[in-house]
C-alpha cells in the first residue's frame, strides 16, 4: 500500500502530533454498536501503552476506544467469528484478521475487556466490524484484565 | 405495533429486503430465520442492549492513565471459523 498517497492530519491529545497515513485508517462501515455514525477510526500504538491501542474517532478527535488484543492476554479467549461476518469482512484466512476487544477502564485502576463483541478487521483492507461471536455465551462484556500490580 | 399472524413456513417481508421466516415453533421458544443484506446488522435485542451500554462505558474523552498488564503471555492465532473454507 502506497502511504504517499492520502496522508491525513488528525488531532489529538493522545499523541504528540499525529500523521495518520490511509493505511492506518480503520473502516467499520456498521460503526460500533450505540455509535453506529462513526465509521472511520485511527487506530494508534504508543510503544509504551502495549498492549493497548487507540480507535481514535477520526472527526472528533477528542474521542477514542482504548482497544487490546485480547488473543495475545487470554490463552483459552477462542473468538469464533460468525461465517457471514468472515464474508462481509472478506476474510479469507484466520490470519487475515486483527482482533481487538473494547476495554473499559473502571475506578481504582481496574479494567476490562469485552471478549464478546470483539473488534474484527480486515488486516489488508482495514474494514471492520464489531461482531457478536458465535460462542459469544462462553465470554464476558466485561472480563476483568490481569493487572500487575 | 403492528401484530401479525403467521404459521411456521410463512413471511414477512420488511421494506423489500428483509425477510423473517418462522422456521419452528417448540413450546415458548420461535425459531426465526433473517435474510438481510450484509449492511443491515441483525442481533438479539439483550445482546444488541449489552454491547451498546458497554461502548458507552468504554468511550474515553481526553487522556486517562493506562492500567499496567503483567508481561509475557503467548501469542495465540484465532479459531478457523465455522465455516472452515475460505470465502
Amino acid at each position: 500500500m502506497n502511504t504517499c498517497e492520502t496522508i491525513e492530519s488528525v488531532e489529538t491529545n493522545r499523541l504528540e502530533a499525529v500523521t495518520v497515513a490511509n493505511e492506518n485508517i480503520v473502516h467499520l462501515p456498521l460503526g460500533l454498536l450505540g455509535f453506529e455514525s462513526i465509521k472511520r477510526y485511527a487506530l494508534l500504538q504508543n510503544t509504551n501503552e502495549t498492549p493497548f491501542r487507540w480507535l481514535q474517532v477520526i472527526d472528533q478527535p477528542d474521542l477514542a476506544f482504548l482497544v487490546l488484543p485480547a488473543l495475545e492476554i487470554f490463552p483459552d479467549y477462542e473468538p469464533d467469528v460468525p461465517a457471514e461476518d468472515v464474508k462481509f469482512l472478506g476474510l479469507n484466512h484466520p490470519d487475515d484478521a486483527l482482533v481487538f476487544n473494547i476495554v473499559t477502564l473502571a475506578a481504582k485502576g481496574s479494567a476490562t475487556a469485552n471478549l464478546k463483541g470483539p473488534i474484527v478487521i480486515n488486516r489488508f483492507t482495514l474494514k471492520g466490524k464489531q461482531v457478536v461471536l458465535a460462542n459469544a455465551a462462553r465470554y464476558s462484556i466485561q472480563h476483568p484484565l490481569p493487572l500487575s500490580r | 405495533m403492528l401484530i401479525l399472524s403467521r404459521k411456521t413456513n410463512e413471511s414477512i417481508v420488511i421494506d423489500g429486503r428483509i425477510t423473517v421466516k418462522i422456521v419452528r415453533v417448540e413450546g415458548d421458544v420461535v425459531k426465526l430465520g433473517v435474510e438481510a443484506p450484509a449492511d443491515v446488522p441483525v442481533h438479539r435485542q439483550e445482546v444488541y442492549e449489552e454491547i451498546q451500554r458497554n461502548n458507552k462505558e468504554a468511550l474515553t474523552q481526553g487522556r486517562p492513565a493506562l492500567p499496567r498488564l503483567p508481561e509475557g503471555k503467548p501469542k495465540k492465532h484465532l479459531k478457523q471459523p465455522a465455516t472452515g473454507t475460505p470465502v
